[in-house]
């Protein structure tokens, strides 16, 4: 098998075991990323059982539109990512959807932080940065503003670094320098994308749904 | 390779192809519909109702991609163990708190 032979890393002997063990290690690395990020919302929702009116008006103040857009963009961008992973075990045939579905998540991802900016420039001009300049009266509004800002800074970084990671996995299998069959890269990256889209769908609602109803 | 191999071989791997999308299409089409109902669901005031409805659509939303397209659902054991542990602590931290927090006076 020359393709396992070309994918295999020291310290293996045997391809399958260096596979499990890959996504063994990526999924402990997963549990400690849920922990990183539920410490962070356990904090939001402690400060909104004190503030509840204050954490409702500041949600109204976010724009539900590039909220909803952005969910729904990364939501595809899991699809594509999901496809290009399953595509790349199915068969060796399959290595343009593979590389075609890379391109597409890299490109959703970029898509996703694009909107992000157009956000974040509307944020600033309406004053939601915490600070004396701050638009909303009501006392708590600064911790979820705060809040706000350091959580999808933070997933803002972690897509970034997983845009990177589809990026160069993409200009790899695209110049043959490793085989798209089997290759456990596209495992473990697929699996570390599709835990921010999960930390996304979690934010969502916290930050975009607060407030809408009253 | 003979040529009939070959379509053969093509004829099995686009069948592979179209099982592949429809799949993931499908769950792909039920996560954007759980992500319209919850922001339907947000504009219906029901209090406490309305808050808890974004984070159960959000649980629902998480648990198609962990079991589907992370393929948790037919990972190995020690995999189910490595993801479940992560959520163990993290329910572990939420209700240490909570007993806290609720039962202040």
């Amino acid at each position: 098998m020359s393709d396992e032979s070309a994918l295999l890393r020291e310290p293996w002997f045997d391809f399958g075991r260096q596979r499990e063990a890959g996504k063994f290690g990526i999924w402990v690395f997963l549990a400690s990323e849920t922990l990183f990020f539920g410490a962070l919302m356990l904090t939001y929702t402690v400060c909104r059982i004190e503030h509840p009116e204050a954490f409702a008006a500041a949600g109204r103040e976010t724009n539900i539109w590039y909220g909803t857009i952005n969910t729904a963009v990364l939501l595809t961008s899991s699809l594509t990512m999901a496809v290009a992973a399953q595509a790349s075990e199915q068969s060796a045939r399959l290595r343009r959807l593979v590389l075609s579905c890379l391109l597409l998540t890299a490109m959703l991802g970029l898509a996703f932080i694009a909107i992000k900016g157009f956000e974040y420039k509307e944020d600033i001009d309406k004053h939601l940065v915490p600070g004396a300049e701050f638009a909303l009266p009501q006392r708590g509004a600064e911790l979820f503003y705060g809040f706000y800002w350091l959580v999808t800074g933070v997933h803002a970084i972690h897509l970034s670094i997983g845009i990177a990671l589809v990026s160069r996995l993409f200009w790899v299998l695209l110049r043959r320098e490793l085989p798209a069959k089997d290759n456990p890269e596209i495992e473990v990256t697929a699996l570390y994308w599709h835990l921010v889209d999960i930390v996304w769908i979690f934010l969502y609602p916290l930050i975009y749904l607060p407030g809408r109803a009253s | 390779m003979s040529d009939r191999e070959e379509a053969g071989g093509d004829a099995r791997s686009s069948d592979g192809v179209r099982r592949l999308w429809a799949r993931n299409l499908l769950i792909w089409a039920a996560l954007l519909v759980l992500l319209l109902l919850s922001l339907v669901a947000a504009y219906i005031p029901m209090g406490r109702v309305t808050t808890a409805s974004g984070i159960v659509v959000a649980a629902a939303k998480s648990t198609l991609v962990v079991l589907l397209f992370m393929e948790l659902a037919s990972a190995k054991p020690q995999i189910r163990i490595a993801a479940i542990s992560g959520l163990v602590f993290l329910v572990a931290m939420f209700a240490l708190t909570f007993v806290d927090v609720l039962a202040r006076p």
